[in-house]
């Protein structure tokens, strides 16, 4: 008998663990079981209101006004039937105030919002507000000057429907923002001068040490006068007895980039192809009616890199750039400053002048910023890096884009960027007045 | 001896008894917990695929305006950013409800999205990216199965009241609610089936813009048009507070022969151009002339025309069975538009044929997947998404291969 007492005893604390277990372990509702993403769909259902910026405007406007109507019957029809909503605007108050938000207009369209909801919060500015962007100055620490050239007595080639006075325009527009100082070289013996080493405004910005020099000429590049056949450093623009004697300029150009640290760009095709100046050369052409220039040919990319790496000048006309069949592509890094930025050149080009890699080796260079994806053995655009070997300083760069004419300077603008990475420092969003924050909240209907 | 025997017998009995009972009480307990545990995961699982294909645009990110096979399954629009989709990308899904299409001039069978008569997008099946590959790119291949519909939000639909002189009511709704007070920018495109036998139709395009009333619908009236005589097609575009929707309707005067155009090539944006006895046969078919042009949705809600690239496509005569080639066009651009392509066999007997390039410049709904219907336990989960400036509205469901049996 005693053991049936046991047993029942046992019965009985074991019902009591069942139901203190079924007490504890409360099961949800259905409807928390398998629950819609309350959350993402008042995000979306904002983000699709403010498609055409209709609710950031309306967020700003009087309470009684029909654009709030718009707004309520936009929600109710983009909404599923069963789920209600609340629709608040804040205003976004700044300062050491006690209230961070004060409560401007609320549309809803049921008492309330049921046992479960959830909301998603989107913060619009007023279109009456500019906010402001500071970038970074380049050069901060050294350097910093950016050079333009717009020489009036040179011409272009490769730029076709364009100047390099229209271009050069353009890209002070695009870059002065990012630059200690934005300088125009405005004619050949302004160039002459930066070639020196001499500054030539009365900026105190200005340093022609670590400077970027941009051509704007395309495949030519601006001559001084004074290293032309027959003036005074001759010698240094001139190697009489061959095909194409300018070829030393090119190679005047690499030394002093070395020398200075420049980042020298060639904005489209095949680097150096053609020198300029329309005084000198008045009666020459560039064997396609363009008077005022002359041809280096190919020569003048291989006499820049010798230069640049302080080989002996030899005279060479092998080619190094080739055209590539396929589209090239921006580069990854590229692409993520587009945005970052806000320039959006076509992702996609086509590249006649591609440099061949092997420079990498032949002149000590190194790739510091690849601006589209290499193809095979060859670059369509990047900048490349001087450092001698064994040791460990820059000593002068090279932006070479080898993509078919017309050139987009956007592309200029972005590799520049891209490669110096300034930064850009918003203005808070949170300022009084230019700011307001709009909650939806959602809450479902029916079921249990 | 024995009264101890038998108590000893009794408890035990009884003990053996309480425990079956307990354990099977315990057991549902647990089991409908495991069970709303698996409901819960799934779910979340839904929420995070439904992102997972919603914000990322795939791999390569231009994968639906070529025709390569993406490594990566995603829907976003590569050239923005949140919940905006590739026009594109969703026009290279394997529309599931639609009856496949085959084509013996091309040997290819085409997946079909047709919204009525002239009104279809037809993309050759080696093109389209079919539920399997889908499934094993998102890595549920196996554990999971789906079913993506994307519709859209606002539904413009257009109902005939009199041809002569032509009236049409355009009701617009929401998902839950009719789009009051929204304005309606349309656009009616009427076939000139004018000149002799064998002469080209052209086509005029007329715009105009109405407001809904407090139910939603609007009527337009075009007085100096005679439907009756004349076919036409109207394009309604409603448009509210960043809610756009696009309605069309479309009256034909002769559909015993007519063209079917088929997206063959994404990369070259070429475009076929068929005679319907070819793809559906019919009766007492006949040679007709056509006429393509390719319109693009401006910021302001009206068409504009963009040359097509291959001028000798542009319009030509399309005739039926073996030795008669098929026509093709090449599309002028990647952004999203309608393709217009008119017709006709003689002055009388005229109609017109809509193609979306791009999903959403019709408003043509995606399903993508299996069918949910018959799964033990389908979890959903929506969000709002912009694809082109039209607003839809994305639903995945979700279900899981592992089984949801219980016991007791």
């Amino acid at each position: 008998m005693m053991r049936t007492i046991e047993v029942l005893l046992v019965i009985i604390i074991i019902t009591g663990a069942f139901i203190i277990a079924s007490f504890f372990a409360v099961l949800p509702m259905p409807r928390r079981v398998s629950p819609l993403n309350l959350r993402r769909l008042a995000l979306t259902t904002l983000q699709t209101l403010d498609l055409d910026y209709h609710l950031s405007e309306t967020a700003f406007k009087p309470t009684d006004d029909e654009a709030w109507d718009q707004i309520q019957v936009a929600l109710s029809a983009c909404l599923p039937p069963n789920i209600v909503y609340n629709l608040t605007v804040y205003e976004v108050q700044s300062g050491s105030g006690t209230e961070l938000y004060i409560r401007m207009k609320s549309i809803s369209n049921a008492e309330s919002l049921g046992i479960q909801s959830d909301a998603s919060s989107y913060l619009v500015a007023s279109s009456n507000v500019t906010f402001r962007v500071i970038p970074e100055k380049i050069g901060e620490h050294g350097g910093g000057t950016l050079y333009i050239l717009n020489c009036s007595d040179a011409n272009g080639w490769w730029i076709t429907g364009y100047t390099a006075q229209s271009l050069a325009e353009d890209l002070y527009k695009l870059l002065s923002p990012y630059f200690q100082a934005t300088i125009m070289v405005q004619n050949t013996t302004q160039l002459g001068q930066i070639l020196n080493g001499t500054k030539i405004s009365d900026s105190p910005y200005e340093n022609v040490t670590k400077a970027v020099i941009i051509n704007t000429f395309g495949e030519c590049v601006p001559i001084p006068t004074e290293y032309c056949q027959g003036y005074g450093r001759e010698s240094e623009g001139y190697y009489p007895g061959v095909n194409y004697p300018y070829t030393r300029y090119c190679y005047t150009l690499g030394q002093r980039t070395r020398v200075y640290n420049w980042t020298w760009i060639s904005i489209v095709g095949y680097p150096l192809y053609y020198v300029s100046n329309t005084v000198v050369f008045a009666n020459e052409n560039n064997t396609y009616g363009i008077y005022g220039m002359r041809k280096v040919y190919q020569g003048g990319i291989n006499a820049f890199l010798q230069g640049l790496d302080n080989q002996p000048y030899q005279y060479s006309e092998t080619r190094i750039a080739y055209s590539i069949s396929q589209l090239v592509q921006l580069s990854s890094e590229a692409s993520y400053y587009c945005n970052y930025y806000g320039l959006y050149p076509s992702p996609n080009q086509i590249s006649s002048r591609a440099l061949n890699d092997s420079i990498v080796n032949n002149y000590n260079l190194s790739i510091a910023l690849y601006v589209f994806n290499q193809v095979g053995n060859l670059i369509p655009g990047a900048v490349y890096r001087h450092i001698f070997k064994g040791g460990t300083n820059v000593t002068g760069s090279l932006l070479a884009l080898g993509l078919t004419r017309t050139p987009d300077i956007r592309l200029t603008a972005l590799g520049l960027l891209s490669y110096y990475k300034p930064r850009l420092y918003r203005s808070e969003y949170t300022a009084a007045g230019t700011s307001r924050l709009v909650i939806l909240q959602l809450g479902q209907t029916g079921g249990i | 001896m024995a009264g101890s025997t038998i108590d000893h017998l009794v408890s035990v009995t009884v003990f053996l008894g309480a425990i079956l009972v307990f354990i099977s009480l315990f057991n549902q307990t647990l089991q409908t917990a495991i069970l709303y545990q698996r409901h819960r995961n799934l779910a979340t699982k839904c929420s995070d695929l439904l992102d997972n294909m919603l914000l990322n645009p795939g791999t390569p990110s231009y994968w639906g305006r070529s025709n390569v096979t993406p490594t990566g399954f995603g829907l976003q629009d590569p050239e923005f950013t949140q919940y905006r989709l590739s026009p594109f990308s969703l026009m290279r899904l394997n529309y599931t409800p639609g009856k496949p299409v085959f084509y013996p001039k091309t040997g290819k069978y085409y997946s079909n999205i047709t919204m009525g008569f002239g009104k279809s997008l037809l993309v050759p099946f080696n093109e389209v990216i079919n539920y399997s590959t889908a499934a094993r790119l998102l890595g549920v291949n196996g554990t999971y199965g789906f079913s993506l519909t994307i519709t859209p939000i606002v539904t413009v639909s257009i109902t005939e009241l009199q041809l002569n002189p032509l009236q049409l009511r355009v009701d617009v709704r929401g998902a839950g609610f009719p789009l009051i007070y929204a304005n309606v920018s349309h656009c009616l495109i009427t076939v000139k089936a004018t000149g002799g036998q064998g002469a080209y139709p052209s086509y005029t395009v007329d715009y105009g813009s109405a407001l809904t009333d407090s139910e939603g619908s609007v009527l337009l009236t075009f007085p100096s048009f005679d439907g009756e005589e004349e076919s036409y097609v109207l394009i309604a575009y409603a448009h509210l507070s960043g809610l756009v929707g696009v309605g069309y309707h479309e009256h034909v005067q002769y559909t015993g022969s007519y063209v079917v155009p088929f997206v063959e090539d994404f990369d070259t944006r070429r475009v076929l151009i068929a005679h319907s006895w070819d793809v559906h046969g019919g009766d007492n078919p006949a040679e007709i002339s056509y006429n393509a042009t390719f319109v693009l949705l401006t910021e302001d809600f009206t068409l504009r025309e963009m040359p097509l690239e291959n001028s000798t496509g542009k319009v030509g005569k399309i005739n039926y069975g073996v030795g008669k080639p098929y026509q093709n066009i090449t599309i002028p651009t990647y952004n999203p538009g309608i393709l217009v392509i008119t017709y006709r066999k003689s002055a009388q007997e005229s109609g017109v044929v809509l193609m979306p390039w791009g999903i959403s410049s019709m408003a043509f709904p995606v399903t993508f997947g299996e069918d949910p219907f018959g799964k033990v336990w389908v979890a959903t989960d929506i969000r709002q998404v912009i694809v082109n400036n039209i607003a839809y509205q994305a639903k995945l469901a979700l279900w899981s291969f592992e089984g949801y049996q219980v016991i007791g």
